[in-house]
């Protein structure tokens, strides 16, 4: 019984970082429904700035979350501008192929870089507090876990408020909708698109400056994390910020209490069979709103 | 025009391997293989892909199933290769079908995800299945044959002949493929796929179970996979799951068909010859350079692909290249 609370526990704890990794693809694929195959390869990018960061100045990866922020803002401008923009008007399947182009491009590009060696940021300002355990209930909390995991709410609820209570959310909303209405009220659609692609590429950049403090980098890292961050999206509804944390969330529970059970092999099998599931039963997502 | 053109590829893919046995560069011979197994299974994801518009990114699941049905037929039960080919080809669709069925209440991007979902199950099971030797997987035992005739009907090719023989059951396969889906592409099956990509309501409207006819399209670029999952596992000689089920044998099929054209009959063809050798080649120009395995091939994949995407996304052979033939000839006459 205590094994399996402890399995939810730590699903939990795991799913709050799958959030984080979810929500730059609810931006641009659940909010403004383009298709980004290159969201791990983002997430990668976020992970060895954090880990070049910390390698040669010393940074810490919670305070390389700023620079790696802004930068690839900029660099999701940069891919909406001149690739995505080109491709968005025509038919769908161009944009997967332009997004798998770039997952190549900039998958490989590490790899000539820094080679596909694994590495590791070591000692950083949470892996300090790895000895640290809070003990409530009979379980046993990750301190460095729980502050990710706060930190990933943080960012949640400002992003929350900034689609749903500004009047820059409420733009992007309009765009995602009726783009010709939106260009009727003086929203300039492009630059929503832009800012949007900047956004995701942004945020799921942080979510990998925080990742280093619990994965190895390398570049090819990111599929595991792609796979998963559209099923999560699928599963918690299209454009639906809280549906995707809720979702995350549950990703994390399902796979930690499989592992209790089967071979670790099978975690993301029932993360995806449940996907199935949900999907043929309830074809709009846990939280969708249509 | 075109059948001279037909005739004079065909007599190239025929002698290309000739020079290279008498040469004894083999190494070219097996790019060929690689060339014309992406080929065809490029040939077979068109059906799903190309001309019923549903993005499929699993169908490695069926290259797998192909690969491990032959070879168990093989293993426990001593079946031929090209016996055993038909048999995975068929269950391949067989189980292609049950599955797809209720994954086509799914449309778009949903189909998509729930192709790759059926992909992350499918990799533990393999992993884990003791049956098909689980992780380690299947090794297929090559039995001492007499001449070239008894390798041929088995489908083993050993020593000398080995980059030859597989060459050609390549090209052979291909040929029978190809001339298949053609005849597909021209029946009232392929008009049912394309009427479903291009407007599903309608098609419906019309009378056409948009469900069945996926269904069948899938499951025929699944049979295709199945086919050539039988080639592979028999010219590598082993299966096991990280082989078979690795995402390459979808997504570097998926390229050559979009760099080739889309839902055209060759466009797979075209792509694989621009795109296969491209990573030969590299590998013995940079030999073991400082740049050797860094990914330098994938790279100019990707730009090739990202190029093709935002200029051209209807692939090469959709330029007007009967245009600047005949406008060619005109400047010259």
């Amino acid at each position: 019984m205590t094994e399996l609370a402890q399995a939810l526990v730590n699903g939990l704890q795991m799913g709050f970082l799958y959030a984080l990794v979810a929500v730059g693809l609810t931006i641009i694929w659940g909010l403004m429904e383009m298709i980004n195959f290159a969201h791990g390869e983002f997430l990668m990018l976020g992970m060895f700035g954090a880990w070049w960061l910390s390698a040669s100045f010393g940074l810490d990866p919670l305070v390389a979350i700023v620079p790696i922020a802004l930068v690839m803002f900029a660099f999701g401008v940069l891919v909406y501008r001149h690739l995505m923009r080109r491709v968005q008007g025509g038919d769908p399947f161009t944009q997967i192929f332009a997004t798998i182009g770039l997952l190549f491009l900039l998958q490989n590009a590490v790899v000539a870089g820094f080679t596909s060696d694994y590495r590791f940021v070591n000692d950083t300002l949470l892996q300090r507090l790895g000895g640290a355990r809070l003990q409530a209930l009979g379980l046993t909390f990750a301190v460095p876990l729980l502050v990710a995991a706060g930190l990933s709410l943080l960012l949640f609820l400002a992003l929350y408020l900034l689609i749903e209570r500004t009047e820059f959310g409420l733009a992007l909303q309009a765009t995602s909708e009726d783009r010709d209405a939106a260009r009727l009220v003086g929203i300039r659609p492009q630059r929503m698109f832009a800012v949007a692609w900047g956004l995701g590429a942004a945020l799921v950049a942080i979510a990998g400056a925080i990742l280093v403090n619990f994965f190895s980098v390398y570049p090819q890292v990111g599929l595991q994390f792609t796979v998963l961050a559209y099923a999560i999206v699928a599963l918690g509804g299209f454009g639906s910020i809280l549906g995707t944390l809720l979702a995350a969330l549950l990703v994390g529970v399902i796979q930690s209490v499989t592992v209790v059970y089967l071979p670790p092999a099978f975690k993301d099998a029932f993360v995806f069979a449940s996907y199935l599931l949900i999907g043929l039963l309830r074809p709009q997502g846990l939280f969708g709103r249509f | 025009m075109a059948r001279i053109a037909l005739i004079i590829g065909a007599l190239a893919a025929i002698l290309y391997p000739i020079p290279l046995q008498l040469q004894g560069t083999t190494y070219y011979q097996t790019v060929g293989f690689l060339v014309l197994l992406t080929a065809m299974l490029g040939v077979g994801w068109n059906v799903i892909g190309g001309w019923a518009g549903q993005f499929d990114f699993g169908p490695q699941v069926f290259f797998a199933v192909g690969a491990y049905t032959s070879a168990l037929l093989y293993v426990k039960l001593g079946v031929d290769a090209w016996l055993g080919l038909p048999v995975a080809a068929a269950v391949a669709a067989l189980i292609c079908a049950v599955l797809t069925y209720p994954l086509t209440r799914l449309r778009g991007h949903y189909f998509a995800i729930s192709t790759v979902a059926i992909w992350m199950i499918a990799q533990p099971i393999g992993a884990t299945w003791d049956y098909i030797g689980a992780a380690q997987g299947l090794f297929i035992p090559v039995k001492p044959r007499g001449g070239v005739v008894t390798s041929a009907l088995s489908l083993q090719f050993a020593g000398r002949t080995k980059a030859l023989g597989y060459y050609y059951a390549a090209l052979a396969l291909f040929a029978v493929t190809l001339a298949l889906m053609a005849w597909v592409e021209r029946s009232k099956l392929g008009f049912y796929f394309r009427a479903i990509r291009d407007d599903q309501e309608a098609a419906e409207g019309i009378g056409i179970d948009s469900r069945l006819y996926k269904v069948i399209a899938r499951s025929i670029t699944a049979a295709v996979f199945g086919a050539a999952g039988v080639l592979y596992a028999f010219w590598a000689l082993s299966v096991f799951p990280e082989q078979v089920l690795e995402l390459n044998w979808s997504t570097l099929p998926i390229m050559a068909t979009v760099v080739g054209g889309i839902g055209r009959l060759w466009g797979p063809l075209l792509g694989a010859i621009i795109l296969i050798p491209i990573s030969q080649i590299m590998s013995t120009t940079l030999g073991t350079g400082p740049l050797a395995g860094r990914g330098i091939d994938l790279i100019v994949y990707g730009l090739i692909i990202v190029v093709i995407a935002a200029f051209r996304p209807t692939g090469l052979l959709s330029l007007p290249w009967s245009h600047w033939f005949r406008r060619g000839r005109a400047a010259t006459a």
